[in-house]
């Protein structure tokens, strides 16, 4: 382009119309947020702008969750956006939330005019320094003229490499100004250069290891999910003809009806899963870092035996919770099809018939137990979350809340496809899930979408019925009623004298009444039984609906590694089925 | 436990340092000394890190600070036997004539520079290795230090440059 074209090509706009202009370049259709004082150029120039939908959340952390949700159901950014000041420390637990699990969310935050920043103007906090620990990146922009650059590269950093959120801080000036200005700039960092390709001579060393392994156990993370390689690790899981077990991030990276695979690992994961991780002899981590919940505390019972391969995108979690035998730094995907192409060039592969058979044979057994719905020694919310896998069965989107609902959700429910099972697994936000079924509803508006829910969780972040009303967001919320922060119930129960300090929640609110003030569709469950109806009847109204299913007060989830303890070291085993 | 020297080439604007500093926070490492200044390039500043701890924890935060979107260049010192330098200014108290000459003797043998004298102090001035800098202040102790300060570690690495 010639220097006059280059010139020719500027626009004179105003700091708010160039963010509308570069958020749309960058795909985004729909952004949640809240307005306020500093950011009412913007708002103004939303409101004149058909093709941004804006929803407006009740709550600040609830607009982080909802992009954080529609970004995990689509893949794509989401988007939020919030005020100075309070707007912006509201909205810190949510792009904590989504850092953790790598999730790409670009926010916006309004900010004090440039010359009153420091002043401890009005609405002032300094959110450039607060979201610094909780964003893979974050700008607080001086000038106009900056935004173009600026907004490509938080799409860019946001949803590129190991995905995460970018924050920009836009002072009131900087959208009211008028700058000439190129829009859609192409130019990046110079200190940004994701990892993207796989070293070859480790990916092939990772075949070799595989294809003569007796007992090799795939372990399948987020990163699956998040790169899009759910293909790839099917045909690796069936070319080698092996287990696969996943981590809770990991849930959908393949359908947990497949033969070959042994659900959840970890603390609350399937003991068949961490029985897989102790036996084998080659394990091939994807896209994981090893969290502690999902590792337990004896790190010598977590895959004693094997050769650790462990692929990531992001060259710092190489090491750092688990030592490696062989690291791969890159996209998983292509090291998928890297090692697929190594191992399809050896003739022969090692037998691995035996612990096929035995991968086969636990596989049905946790089968079994789960759709038994009344299986001896279950729970009510065992019960409550089988009854839903079978009723759901599989053609939804389910989100979670923290907690004992989390686990059981997790535990139970079957996810069959990528992007249909989300849950806040690193930072544990309880009032997540609400809001996430939110983003998700939006980005797949065709689909149910559920969020499994507890009555603490629930609470946290209830009021956004009225967002779900207002904007016509149908979403069913099932709550496991026990009226106790369940989880740290269970502990107080099993390891700490059964003293339930604080736990208790008492017998406020009516669930179903508050739905009906919000204007949703409300219905009590008493009996797992009836829970069919009471979907279908949620279903059929076309409202948003809460489900309030009471449980027994003093359900645990079970098995579960107890504190300090390892993957072979679960209690609360009577309930499975042993082969 | 070592200690490390890493050299960073970042991007000059504010927040940078506060970036980095977070870091370290975040990962729970202990900065020894850290300096930031202009570099040979427009728009960049050099920072030169000095940290203590075990192996795996300086290679962890090593990758940590390579994901810093600010930072174009990280440059682990030790592999490149550097030349370190840490710039001391000492004011030394001096209680008669013999002390004088005896505190301008040592400064004479250490090469340090006397950049100013009052009837009853010296103060030196001494660009060296940090270990030198300190078997020198620990002499100067005998005497009665009064003040001392170090800009921190700066380093290099030997041989000709290889920029990619």
């Amino acid at each position: 382009m010639h220097i006059w074209e280059k010139e020719m090509s500027k626009e004179k706009l105003s700091g708010a119309e160039i963010v509308v202009e570069e958020l749309k370049d960058e795909g985004t259709a729909v952004a949640f947020g809240i307005p306020g004082g500093v950011l009412l150029d913007l708002y103004d120039t939303l409101y004149k702008d058909d093709a941004l939908r804006h929803i407006l959340m009740r709550h600040e952390q609830c607009a982080a969750h909802a992009a954080d949700g529609y970004a995990r159901v689509s893949g794509k950014t989401g988007v939020c956006i919030a005020t100075s000041g309070p707007g912006a420390t509201n909205l810190v637990t949510g792009l904590a939330n989504a850092s953790m699990d790598s999730t790409p969310v670009v926010a916006l935050t309004g900010q004090v005019p440039t010359s009153a920043i420091g002043t401890n103007a009005f609405q002032e906090a300094s959110t450039f320094t607060i979201t610094m620990p909780v964003t893979k990146h974050n700008f607080l922009v001086k000038s106009t003229k900056d935004l173009p650059k600026v907004i490509h590269n938080a799409f860019y950093v946001a949803n590129t490499g190991r995905k995460g959120v970018v924050l920009i801080d836009l002072p009131k000036d900087v959208l009211a100004g008028i700058a000439t200005v190129n829009l859609h700039p192409k130019e990046t960092f110079a200190g940004y250069k994701p990892n993207i390709k796989p070293n070859q001579v480790q990916t092939k060393k990772a075949a070799e290891v595989l294809a003569n392994a007796e007992r090799p156990l795939i372990l399948a993370g987020g990163g699956i999910i998040s790169a899009e390689a759910t293909e790839e690790l099917r045909n690796l899981v069936e070319l080698l003809g092996t287990g696969v077990v996943t981590t809770l991030m990991g849930k959908g990276a393949i359908s947990e009806l497949h033969p070959f695979c042994l659900g959840m690992a970890g603390m609350h994961g399937h003991l068949y899963a961490n029985r897989a991780i102790n036996e084998c002899d080659a394990l091939l981590a994807l896209g994981t870092r090893f969290s502690d919940r999902l590792t337990g505390w004896l790190l010598d019972q977590f895959a004693p035996d094997a050769t650790l391969i462990h692929v990531d995108i992001d060259a710092a979690e190489i090491n750092k919770n688990m030592p490696v035998d062989i690291p791969i730094v890159g996209d998983v995907k292509l090291a998928l099809s890297d090692i697929i192409k190594w191992l399809e060039k050896k003739k022969k592969l090692g037998d691995k018939s035996v612990w096929l058979q035995r991968i086969k044979e636990m596989h049905s057994a946790c089968e079994e137990c789960i759709h038994d719905v009344h299986r001896a020694g279950s729970s009510v919310s065992d019960s409550v979350i089988k009854e839903i896998n079978l009723i759901l069965d599989g053609d939804a989107i389910v989100t979670t809340e923290v907690g004992q609902c989390q686990m059981f959700a997790a535990h139970y429910y079957m996810t069959r496809e990528p992007r249909t099972f989300i849950s806040s697994g690193g930072l544990g936000t309880m009032g997540f899930g609400f809001p996430a079924a939110i983003g998700a509803k939006v980005a797949a508006p065709d689909k149910k979408v559920v969020d499994i829910a507890g009555d603490g969780s629930f609470l946290m972040t209830c009021q956004d019925l009225a967002t779900c009303v207002e904007n016509d967001i149908p979403v069913v919320v099932c709550i496991l009623d026990n009226r106790y922060l369940g989880m740290v119930r269970q502990w107080q129960e099993l390891f700490y004298d059964k003293e339930y300090a604080h736990t208790g929640l008492g017998l406020t609110p009516d669930f179903v009444k508050l739905a009906e003030a919000f204007g949703c569709y409300g219905e009590r469950v008493e009996k797992p039984e009836d829970l069919k109806d009471a979907f279908n009847n949620a279903f059929e109204s076309g409202k948003p609906s809460v489900i309030d299913v009471i449980v027994g007060k003093e359900d645990k989830v079970l098995p579960m590694i107890p504190p300090g303890g390892g993957v072979i070291g679960m209690i609360g085993t009577e309930r499975c089925k042993h082969v | 436990m070592q200690t490390r020297i890493i050299s960073l080439l970042v991007e000059d604007h504010p927040g940078v340092l506060t970036r980095m500093s977070g870091m370290f926070t975040m990962r729970g490492i202990n900065i020894m000394s850290l300096t930031v200044s202009p570099c040979e390039k427009e728009g960049l500043s050099r920072m030169t890190v000095a940290i203590k701890g075990t192996e795996s924890e300086l290679e962890k935060v090593r990758k940590q600070i390579s994901n810093l979107i600010e930072v174009v260049k990280v440059v682990d010192l030790m592999m490149e036997e550097p030349i370190i330098r840490d710039l001391s200014l000492l004011k030394v108290h001096v209680k008669d004539s013999k002390a004088r000459s005896e505190v301008m003797q040592l400064a004479e043998s250490y090469s340090a520079k006397i950049v100013d004298a009052t009837l009853d102090t010296v103060t030196l001035e001494l660009t060296e290795e940090p270990k030198r800098i300190d078997r020198f202040v620990d002499l100067m102790k005998h005497f009665g230090l009064k003040q001392l300060f170090r800009t921190g570690i700066t380093a290099i690495g030997t041989g000709s440059v290889e920029e990619k």
